[in-house]
């Protein structure tokens, strides 16, 4: 709704003759105000609405400085006498209106807004004030019978829409919210992203029947608003499909509609999202100048790319890497997106003779995030050798971990450790530190300096084989002491079938991975193998287990996820 | 699988790798101590679960003592095997103190507005609700089930069948005995949840006779009060406060809105109420709309009406005379004493409408209602408590349920329990 203050600081400096005749008592009360001598203030304001009983930048100071004072009462007296001075000034009467309401008088305040209205017969500010006097005091019925009121003495079906969208919705009333809304959007667009803030908190129950609702209006201001609101609720091809129904020939006014659904669907992380923002980038890059059209279809390009539309992501890229007409910041980021779709399409080749193209264009933190990325790549396809000398010379954190998963994967359990380690546990983002240190972890009672076939298992389970990296690591783990890695060999193996949903064997690993010789692992194992028996119903022997775990380990770090299991196995909270 | 799947799934395992080196406080104990005492200050590892444990000692047929206003209200508990196994599983804090200690700890409760209650009795708790409802919408059934303390459900069968007998303490939480379903009927028409209470309700009272829901409400509401009356402990919440002494205030009265019993409410129930017949409450003006769920003037708060609604604040609790006032004492056992407020279709309960004989346990100052009341009635006592969930409190229909596990020092959650252990303390003449 329109700020009340507003509106007054607006009325004072248009009503004449208000701050320039008092400028010397008016500026010592606005400096004692400003100093927070609120007592002081109001003695001065005072002083000024003696010789001026209506000067409003008066009336607005003292109102202020009373507010704290919590004397607001005192406003009374001064307020009668400037509705006396000078009745016919609408600004007073917005400040009496608020003192009355202050005070909790609200036959005062009616009889101050009928007076105001009468004064000013073609103006919803009376009307405005009085429902806000009455929301302020919590009475949404007396704030919906004044717009109302005025919405009938001002004869105007769409008047105070805005007030009475909102105070519908207040009220959970959507429909008749969105009903003023779209009579305060025909009024003024402007409102139309208030309305959008608004309606998109709407329960989904109730949101068929807000659509079917804008589907009966055909104008581009209602398609609009039911396109902004799909987006919010997740539609974002349907809001697309709208907007492109309606745009108009115009080019910024159809720049204006492509941009503000973008802005709604930026926040929106889903692959969906992300193509329509593609789709809408492009047709922004349309009706843009060159330049302009550049950095479109260079977010396009990365929008489809991050919604795995590898084919859209080089249509927009083409020839965008190589424009000698685009800026070079365009075709740098161009030729870097490029890269980025190149690796995840695993044409990795052409991606290496890309990037080393544009190492001299794009800034050295950006060459090397794409550098270890396909790395990463290289890894992923078994390619060792090229992944090392890709981050051979790497000596950052980020680089020191990639270089600790290719000694790893070789079977050089030193080396990595001895990586791992310098990498730290902070660099990069969360899953990958947590995934190195779950290495670090699984290394540690391993005796032996290297193991091809642990290397060898694990790259397997990088490059996403979990059935063959559980054997793998299932035969490992049988051959090993579980002290020396061989419970934590079948943990881990039996996590891997627990997830690809081979149970039976999940728990049979499990189980020997549970073994009192290796306390490190145990409580671990035991923990899982709890989780496990609780998704299959077996409730009671996992609360047994819990219990072993927790009076068996009580100093492990386990103790309260095992706490929190045995409550979900006891039925004592709620599942998770 | 996905890598970030699997370190999702094993980065639990990475824990156990560094297990700390401190001593765990959760240890079990096998020491020659032979008392355990719980802390209830912010010493306190799990104040919930620390009521269970009790409760559980109790249930072993070990004797416990309530330390009223010592550390918050601290529990001694025997120091055997059993009780030191179950506090390490619960996670709550105990603290082995020998004889020496305890002599000490008796001298300063003897010194100051303190006072050792022994517990001796198992409290028999059953949760008034119906067969269907879920486990989760009800604060006393979810701090029961979190503190880990034997209940069993009735519901209005088992009051007519005289089951009510067989339990110590009874719990009422949502329930609507002005038999209106809690006046949702017009607003929520055609849920799924509400046509199930509707029908649910009106097989209930057909299968018992009587002409209509609020008639039969009526009779539970009445055999409650009789179990009250024989010294039964009441502990009510939310809605079921106010609409039970609306519905044992409402003799030949109809207050009920037609589309409950077919009959429009009488628009001078107000002045025709016999207030004689209810626990709390008095001179209330009742709701006469149908369409707004609010009952009367006793609750403060008045959350479903846009005009009248207020704001939440918080609650202090009183302090009582340990030695003088032992079960206004116990039922204010707190490690906090101003606990923010929270909402329920009855939020508080307004001064004017109290009795005189009603004792306030916490109010919130200033304002013109009282949020936590206790009183006695019969042989027995009841104590009512405003709002729906302590620790969620702008509750709606649809919110996810509270997992008090991320609230084991709920202050909120304590005065609940505080009551279910209550009727385990030995009586005393008692004052209150």
């Amino acid at each position: 709704m329109r700020s009340p203050a507003w509106t007054l600081m607006l009325a004072a400096l248009l009503w004449p003759g208000s701050v320039g005749a008092q400028q010397p008592g008016l500026t010592r009360a606005l400096d004692l105000e400003r100093r927070g001598d609120y007592a002081a203030a109001v003695a001065a304001y005072q002083d000024v609405l003696r010789s001026v009983p209506a000067d409003i930048s008066a009336l607005l100071g003292l109102e202020r400085s009373l507010l704290p004072l919590n004397r607001s009462r005192d406003m009374i007296p001064i307020i009668r006498s400037a509705l006396a001075a000078s009745p016919r000034n609408p600004a007073v009467y917005g400040i009496a209106l608020r003192a009355w309401a202050d005070v909790g008088e609200p036959d005062s305040v009616r009889t101050i807004a009928e007076q105001w209205a009468r004064l000013a017969p073609d103006d919803e500010s009376p009307y405005r004030e009085w429902g806000a006097a009455e929301l302020a005091r919590q009475n949404r019925a007396g704030a919906q019978a004044a717009y109302l009121r005025g919405r009938t003495r001002l004869g105007k079906p769409d008047a105070l829409a805005a007030e009475l969208a909102q105070l519908a919705l207040a009220n959970s009333d959507y429909i008749g919210s969105l009903r003023e809304w779209l009579l305060a959007i025909q009024q003024l667009p402007g409102y139309r992203a208030a309305a959008v803030s608004n309606l998109s908190q709407a329960p989904e129950r109730v949101r068929p029947a807000l659509l079917r609702i804008l589907a009966e209006h055909s104008d581009p201001t209602s398609r609009r608003l039911e396109a902004e609101l799909r987006a919010r609720w997740g539609d974002p091809a349907g809001a697309l499909r709208i907007v492109m129904d309606v745009l108009p020939s115009d080019r910024v006014q159809a720049i204006a509609m492509l941009r503000g659904l973008l802005d709604q669907l930026r926040p929106s992380p889903s692959l969906d999202a992300k193509q329509t923002q593609g789709r809408i980038l492009e047709a922004l890059a349309e009706r843009s100048p060159p330049v302009q059209a550049s950095r479109f279809r260079l977010e396009a390009a990365q929008a489809y790319a991050a919604a795995g539309d590898r084919n859209a992501a080089r249509r927009m890229l083409g020839g965008l890497a190589d424009d000698r007409a685009a800026p070079s910041s365009i075709s740098s980021d161009a030729g870097a997106t490029l890269v980025d779709v190149l690796i995840s399409e695993g044409k990795l080749d052409e991606a290496d003779k890309r990037l080393a193209e544009l190492r001299r264009q794009v800034s050295a933190d950006e060459y090397d995030r794409l550098r270890r990325k396909l790395a990463s790549a290289w890894i992923r396809a078994g390619d060792l050798s090229r992944a090392d000398s890709a981050v051979a010379a790497d000596s950052s954190v980020e680089g020191l971990a990639l270089s600790g998963r290719v000694h790893l994967y070789r079977g050089d359990l030193k080396g990595a450790m001895e990586r791992f380690k310098a990498a730290g546990p902070y660099t990069s983002d969360r899953t990958e530190a947590t995934w190195r240190t779950t290495l670090l972890a699984l290394l540690q009672p391993f005796e032996a300096d290297t193991n091809s076939n642990l290397g060898h298992a694990l790259l397997l389970l990088e490059q996403g084989d979990t059935a063959q990296a559980s054997t793998a690591l299932e035969r490992l783990g049988a051959a090993l002491p579980p002290q020396h890695g061989g419970a934590e060999l079948n943990l881990l193996a039996g996590r891997l079938l627990a997830s690809a949903g081979r149970l039976s064997d999940a728990e049979r690993l499990f189980r020997t991975a549970a073994s009192p010789e290796a306390p490190g692992t145990a409580p671990a194992a035991e923990l899982a193998l709890a989780e496990l028996l609780v998704g299959t119903g077996k409730a009671g022997e996992a609360v047994s287990l819990l219990e072993h775990l927790i009076l068996t380990y009580p100093q492990s770090a386990l103790v309260p996820q095992a706490r929190r299991k045995l409550d979900e196995a006891r039925g004592a909270v709620p599942r998770t | 699988m996905r890598r970030r799947e699997f370190v999702r799934r094993t980065c639990a395992g990475l824990a156990a790798l560094h297990p700390s080196l401190l001593p765990s406080p959760f240890a079990p104990r096998h020491s020659s101590s032979p008392w355990l005492l719980v802390p209830m200050d912010d010493a306190q590892a799990d104040h919930l679960k620390a009521y269970g444990l009790a409760y559980r000692a109790l249930k072993r047929g070990t004797r416990a003592e309530w330390f009223l206003n010592y550390r918050n209200g601290s529990f001694l508990l025997p120091g055997d095997s059993a009780t030191s196994r179950d506090a390490a599983l619960v996670g709550v804090t105990v603290e082995p103190i020998d004889e020496s200690r305890l002599a000490e700890t008796r001298g300063l409760l003897q010194g100051g507005n303190m006072d050792a209650v022994p517990l001796e009795k198992l409290p028999k708790v059953a949760v008034y609700a119906p067969p269907n409802a879920p486990p989760w919408d009800d604060a006393v059934t979810m701090a029961l089930n979190y503190a880990g303390i034997d209940f069993e459900k009735v519901w209005d069968g088992e009051v007519f069948d005289q089951k009510l007998k067989q339990y110590d303490w009874l719990h009422l939480h949502h329930e609507d005995f002005t038999g209106q379903y809690s006046k949702f009927f017009l607003n929520y028409a055609g849920a799924p949840w509400l046509v199930d209470m509707v029908e649910r309700n009106r097989a209930m009272a057909q299968s018992r006779g009587f002409t209509s829901v609020p008639a039969e409400k009526q009779a539970v509401a009445i055999a409650i009060a009789n179990f009250v009356e024989r010294g039964g402990f009441l502990f009510a919440m939310c809605t079921a406060t106010e609409t039970l002494d609306l519905a044992l205030a409402a003799d030949k009265v109809d207050i009920a809105a037609s589309y409950a019993d077919g009959s429009p409410m009488d628009p001078n129930a107000s002045a025709r109420m016999n207030w004689k017949r209810a626990l709390a409450f008095q001179n209330a003006q009742l709701q006469l709309s149908p369409t707004i769920a609010v009952y009367s003037d006793i609750d403060g708060h008045q959350v479903n009406s846009p005009d009248q609604r207020q704001p939440l604040g918080s609650f202090s609790l009183f302090n009582f005379s340990a030695k003088i006032d032992p079960v206004a004492t116990m039922l204010v056992q707190n490690h906090r004493q101003v606990i923010p407020d929270f909402y329920g279709l009855t939020t508080s309960f307004t001064r004017k409408t109290l009795k005189p004989s009603v004792t306030v346990l916490g109010e919130e100052t200033g304002a013109p209602w009282v949020k936590y009341i206790h009183g006695e009635h019969g042989q027995g006592t009841w104590t009512f408590f405003g709002g729906h969930d302590p620790e969620d409190p702008q509750h709606q229909i649809g919110d996810a349920p509270t997992d008090l596990s991320l609230h084991p020092h709920s202050p909120g959650y304590r005065l609940i329990l505080n009551n279910v252990l209550f009727p385990a303390a030995k009586k005393k003449e008692l004052k209150t």
